[in-house]
């Protein structure tokens, strides 16, 4: 067993809290890894629960850290918040960096099943195993409650992470998340990348066919979305799709198109308050 | 006796005294004179015992004192006496003079009662007369009505003498005659009648004027006392009066009569009367929260008194009745509304407030309240009973049957004159009903339309009756699947012609079915979010509150957030509940708001 060796990259006092970044060795992903962690105030007094945010395509853990303005309603609500990278970096794998929807900064959280990402690009279980024992391990974090949120992939991220692990998450929501990546173009080229042409294997992450057949506790699933959202447009969000999957499902979800806005971080810095409010509730429940 | 005489007598005695001071004098100077002259020839010395100069001889036992000594002391007790005396005259002088001064009240006293007696007398005297001139004036008139009457009646004789004289001639004929049956055939005719009446004497009036020569004089008109607090129930008086101290009363009459507020009924209505030996009398079987008029008369021996002053008293107003459906509340207050219980009106309520599980009276009371509600503050998370009196002049009622007031929630009605007339709400006030389809409605109920006090035209409404209290306020409204509803809230003075949530003074939760899906709507101003719902909720919580500004809406269920407005209510709101198809929806009031909203 490896020893989980925390480096803290930086360190940035923050509505009363701290905003830091560190870096370790992943052994899933089998490279040096970065993530950002906020502390809230309340965390220097006792162990807090903990949102992980899941970024979006091309993000790196600062993006959300930089733009979104999480930190003031963490902080009042005493959370904190986690944000990971979204992808390994630097495994010299041949096409890693080729574009911008495949490889670096786009892992899509799975676990690829194919050479030659299959040894490093394994994010879903990196998401849902060993980042939550590093910060349980290192941080005052209550390992009891945790809840996911994120941004169009990482809104795909979190939602079939909270699918395929009922109970795991006491809360999710998503900023224009990809919902049904089986039907668009992103999700159809980076699951046969990663996951191979049999589509059955491409259904395990795939939120909208994940509902369908979901039994677990009740979710209370929040999803924001741009009305001119030019990827709401150009399809390759389908939240329809998740929503009608949801409606006949009886899975609870409160769907806001919110009028003018895009799929920047504008719009996520829009609505974060709503967002970390909704996980509050049940984290701090 | 004669007082002066008396005075005469204490004079002389006082100048016999005054002389037989002198005459002492004079003699203690002889005496002294006496003994000075002989000193050589006797002793100097005085013995006390014999009051004599002592000799050689003297008994041994005897006081002897020198001469002069002697002298001395015996001057000292003569002025001493001298002195009482004078103490003891100027006392029988002052004596004398109190004597006098009684003799001479005495004397006025008598001549003031001799005065009033010969005052009497001449009254009954000059009544008499009068009564005997009135009478014999009568009796004038009747003696020669009776002696006219006489004359005619002695005419009358003396024409049956000639009658009878004739008759008696021939009766002597007939005697003379042969046929003695012809006297029968006669008539005979004789009789007087004298029935005169005599009229008897009334002598009552004077038989009172001699009574009322009398030592006690009639009393005069006694005081009514003003009421008195907490003298009154609601169906009886305590009246009380005073006299002038030394009247003489056996007993009072005290008369009542209601004073009607009603001025077509103001007919004198019949005062009822007591005999009442006390100067109080507790008037029952009265009616509650009415005025009364008293007023007494004082009698004795001698007489009636004059009638006192009216005096008004009021009875205690009855009880009012709390409206437990109109009666609202919320954590830190309770509008508490009630009906009088009396037909005419009182002065104020008092409210009174305990808390429930303390078991002391009354912890709190509100006086002076003019009308039929009050808003009253309180402490959240506890249970109060409030009840209110009727309050006039007479005093306070009983108190009302009580409401229980628990500070957990916010309670409050659907205000049925608010509704739409197509809307039917349940008897509990909870549940709005619409039966009939819109278009069928609108042209069978045009007119009822424009008499309407709601929304009416468009809007199928119905407002509750939320308290005015900017806390936070928690509600539940429970709907059906097919049931077609706005949910929310407005000022009072939303336009009615215009949907709920259509204007910039309402704000709402809609629920439409469209062909594909159920619709939901969060409207404000004419503008909804676009806010998709995949769970249906079939029993929303609204939750307002006032400090944040925001009302929200959940799937209270699901503890699931749907939507929040954010706005800054300046008036009060009230909630609104309106069907636009038919259906029903059926509101919870009285909920603790949950946790899941209030902790976050």
């Amino acid at each position: 067993v490896r020893t989980m060796a925390l480096t803290q990259v930086s360190a940035n006092k923050c509505c009363g809290g701290y905003q830091k970044v560190f870096e370790h060795d992943s052994s899933e992903l089998k490279c040096k890894m970065k993530f950002a962690i906020y502390l809230p105030p309340k965390a220097e007094s006792g162990k807090c629960p903990v949102l992980y945010w899941l970024s979006g395509l091309t993000c790196t853990e600062q993006n959300f850290i930089t733009k979104a303005g999480s930190q003031r309603a963490a902080s009042e609500h005493g959370i904190i918040i986690v944000a990971p990278d979204t992808s390994p970096r630097g495994c010299n794998i041949d096409g890693e960096d080729e574009s911008w929807d495949f490889g670096t900064g786009a892992g899509f959280y799975v676990d690829a099943t194919q050479d030659p990402w299959k040894t490093n690009y394994r994010m879903y279980s990196y998401i849902t195993e060993e980042l939550p024992r590093l910060i349980n391990s290192n941080f005052p974090a209550d390992p009891e409650k945790m809840s996911i949120s994120g941004h169009s992939m990482g809104g795909h991220g979190a939602l079939i992470c909270a699918l395929k692990n009922p109970g795991k998450y006491k809360a999710v929501s998503a900023f224009a998340p990809i919902c049904n990546p089986v039907q668009c173009a992103w999700g159809q080229k980076a699951f046969s990348g990663y996951l191979g042409p049999d589509k059955s294997t491409w259904e395990a992450y795939d939120a909208t066919i994940l509902a369908a057949s979901y039994s677990g506790p009740e979710l209370d699933i929040l999803i924001d979305q741009g009305r001119e959202d030019q990827f709401l447009s150009s399809s390759q969000l389908l939240p329809d799709n998740l929503i009608a999957a949801c409606s006949e499902k009886k899975i609870p979800v409160v769907f806001r198109l919110q009028q003018g806005y895009d799929h920047s971080y504008y719009f996520v810095y829009s609505f974060i308050n709503d967002h970390v409010k909704h996980h509050a509730k049940y984290l701090n429940a | 006796m004669d007082v002066y005489e008396m005075r005469g007598r204490l004079q002389v005695i006082a100048e016999e005294m005054a002389v037989s001071e002198d005459e002492d004098g004079e003699g203690d100077e002889e005496a002294f004179v006496m003994v000075s002259k002989r000193p050589s020839t006797s002793s100097s010395s005085f013995c006390r015992d014999c009051a004599t100069p002592a000799h050689s001889g003297h008994p041994p036992n005897h006081r002897v004192l020198p001469l002069q000594e002697a002298a001395q002391d015996m001057k000292t007790e003569l002025s001493q006496s001298c002195s009482k005396l004078t103490e003891k005259i100027t006392q029988m002088e002052n004596f004398a003079s109190n004597l006098e001064e009684i003799f001479i009240t005495v004397e006025e006293n008598f001549g003031r009662q001799e005065q009033n007696l010969e005052q009497h007398y001449s009254d009954v005297l000059q009544t008499l007369s009068q009564r005997n001139s009135e009478n014999s004036a009568a009796l004038q008139d009747q003696k020669k009505q009776k002696l006219e009457a006489l004359y005619g009646q002695l005419l009358a004789c003396g024409r049956l003498l000639d009658t009878s004289k004739d008759l008696i001639e021939s009766a002597q004929e007939l005697h003379r005659c042969q046929n003695k049956h012809a006297f029968l055939q006669v008539e005979l005719k004789a009789g007087v009648s004298i029935d005169f009446t005599t009229p008897t004497a009334d002598l009552s009036a004077v038989k009172q004027m001699m009574e009322s020569i009398n030592v006690v004089p009639a009393p005069s008109a006694p005081v009514m006392n003003p009421q008195v607090v907490n003298s009154a129930t609601t169906s009886s008086l305590r009246v009380c009066w005073s006299l002038f101290s030394d009247d003489t009363v056996d007993f009072y009459q005290l008369y009542c009569r209601q004073i009607s507020e009603d001025i077509t009924t103001e007919t004198e209505q019949d005062a009822s009367v007591r005999r009442v030996k006390e100067t109080h009398y507790v008037v029952t079987d009265l009616l509650p929260n009415a005025q009364y008029e008293f007023w007494v008369t004082a009698t004795n021996t001698t007489g009636i008194s004059p009638a006192s002053e009216r005096a008004v008293y009021m009875t205690v107003p009855s009880p009012p009745v709390i409206k437990l459906q109109e009666s609202v509340s919320c954590l830190e207050a309770a509008l508490i509304r009630w009906d009088s219980g009396n037909t005419n009106p009182v002065e104020s309520y008092t409210l009174e407030l305990s808390e429930a599980d303390n078991h002391s009276s009354v912890t709190e009371s509100i006086v002076a309240i003019p009308t039929c509600e009050c808003l009253v503050q309180l402490q959240p998370w506890k249970r109060y009973i409030i009840n209110i009196r009727a309050v006039n002049i007479g005093g306070a009622s009983e108190r009302s049957q009580p409401i229980t007031i628990s500070t957990t929630g916010t309670l409050f009605h659907l205000l049925k004159e608010t509704a739409h007339p197509s809307l039917s709400v349940s008897p509990d006030g909870f549940t709005i009903a619409l039966w009939r389809s819109r278009s069928v409605m609108c042209t069978s109920m045009t007119e009822m339309y424009l008499s309407c006090l709601c929304w009416v035209c468009s809007c199928v409404a119905v407002l509750g009756d939320l308290i005015p209290v900017r806390g936070q306020h928690y509600w539940e409204v429970e709907v059906d699947e097919w049931a077609e509803y706005r949910v929310g809230v407005a000022y009072e003075d939303t336009q009615r012609t215009s949907y709920l949530g259509a204007n910039a003074t309402s704000w709402c939760m809609r629920h439409l079915l469209t062909p594909s899906r159920h619709k939901y709507e969060f409207l404000h101003n004419g503008w909804s979010a676009d806010v998709r719902i995949t769970v249906q909720p079939f029993r929303i919580g609204v939750f307002l509150d006032y400090e944040r500004g925001t009302l929200s809406f959940y799937n209270a269920l699901l503890q699931q957030h749907l939507y929040t407005f954010s706005c800054c209510f300046h008036h009060y709101v009230l909630p609104c509940f309106a069907l636009d198809k038919p259906g029903a929806l059926t509101l919870h009031t009285g909920l603790t708001a949950p946790k899941y909203i209030t902790h976050t």
